[in-house]
């Protein structure tokens, strides 16, 4: 587990940017964290350590955003995904395995991960401070 | 009679030309680009190396689900776009079947099972006889626990196929002794099977038109619960809708 508390949008995407290099090409990253704490931001940065500098948006509409960099990037917004149906039909299973996922309200969704996902907590502790938790594996790669 | 038929349901995508039961050419890739970019170069260039004009194509034939939401949204919307200007029919295949059909040279059961994520399957069963293939049960979406007890009735030898037998043979191989998975070449779907069950369906009439022709997409044990607890959330008055 790693912990970090971060005090702007720019350290969140630092320590995403970092993370990123951990990587190795088809983790499942869950992430969990209400409105504003910095998924989007979190997002931006772990895209920029794989080389993708431009593009990062919330993909709140579209469900999922495709970022090319030195993995595909599959940006989830499981927002208003509220069932299987729901989720089969964004294509999320056929994902899998092809790129790197990460995924913004995994609230919704937490009971269809698969196992071996990594999970991004992030707290609100102030308006501007942020506890960032990660945690877990993809044991494939161990 | 000859038969394009086209596979996109799971993560192989294939294409087979069949004339009279004879395979005349068949052309297979399982890389991880999607359908939307190979199923056509595919196509078209089955079409040109084996010298065949699209007008002779009498059927196009498509394995119709279950399997991924995408892969089978692309093979269906291609075979109506192919099929429709040229006003031909159309075989909507299952995809479970297509596999029971790449396996007929020996006797016992075949069950071909697609992993549906989350411990679940779609799964169907199919008697070989020799040459034939005979359906046992509708294709259905079951979780790998049910599939173990349903198979412990059969005492023939059971033949796992499909991209859920690997997970299958983990979860019950051990235990249920006459269940074999098969070897890799013939294990998952190929389009090869989808022109032979195409073929049969067009002998006992059961082509539709491209107009008529619509992916196969069976509801999942765990949606089915969801949807239940919704329903009698409803009759309770605690939800709206």
């Amino acid at each position: 587990m790693q912990k970090f508390i971060t005090s702007s949008a720019e350290e969140t995407e630092a320590v995403a940017e970092n993370f990123a290099r951990t990587l190795k090409g088809t983790e499942v990253i869950a992430m969990f964290g209400g409105m504003g704490a910095g998924k989007t931001a979190f997002t931006r940065g772990l895209a920029r350590g794989l080389g993708i500098d431009e593009g990062v948006s919330s993909p709140t509409f579209a469900l999922v955003n495709e970022y090319n960099g030195k993995f595909n990037v599959y940006h989830f917004d499981m927002y208003r995904v509220g069932s299987w149906d729901d989720l089969y039909s964004t294509g999320f299973f056929d994902y899998q395995d092809n790129g790197i996922m990460i995924i913004e309200w995994s609230e919704n969704i937490e009971e269809f991960l698969p196992e071996n996902h990594i999970t991004v907590k992030i707290d609100i502790l102030d308006e501007n401070t942020r506890k960032i938790i990660i945690e877990g594996t993809d044991m494939r790669y161990m | 009679m000859k038969i394009l038929a086209l596979d996109t349901s799971a993560s192989p995508v294939s294409a087979a030309l069949l004339c009279d039961g004879k395979l005349l050419g068949e052309f297979y890739l399982n890389i991880k680009t999607t359908h939307s970019q190979t199923l056509m170069p595919i196509v078209a260039n089955l079409l040109s190396a084996s010298k065949t004009d699209i007008n002779d194509i009498d059927v196009f034939a498509i394995n119709a689900g279950p399997g991924s939401f995408t892969g089978v949204r692309i093979g269906v919307a291609s075979v109506k776009g192919m099929a429709m200007p040229l006003d031909k029919p159309c075989a909507g295949v299952s995809t479970l079947e297509s596999m029971a059909y790449s396996l007929p040279y020996s006797d016992g059961i075949v069950c071909a099972v697609m992993d549906a994520r989350c411990s679940q399957v779609y799964n169907a069963l199919f008697r070989l006889n020799g040459t034939t293939v005979e359906r046992i049960t509708e294709d259905r979406a079951i979780s790998i626990d049910e599939l173990e007890k349903d198979l412990e009735f059969y005492d023939e030898t059971v033949y796992l196929a499909g991209d859920g037998a690997d997970i299958c043979f983990r979860a019950f191989g051990e235990k249920l002794d006459n269940v074999v998975l098969t070897p890799v070449n013939i294990r998952y779907q190929h389009a090869y099977g989808t022109a032979v069950a195409a073929e049969k369906m067009a002998k006992e009439d059961r082509l539709c038109t491209s107009a008529q022709l619509m992916p196969i997409y069976l509801r999942l044990p765990q949606a089915e619960r969801e949807l239940r607890a919704k329903q009698e959330k409803i009759e309770k008055g605690e939800m709206n809708k």
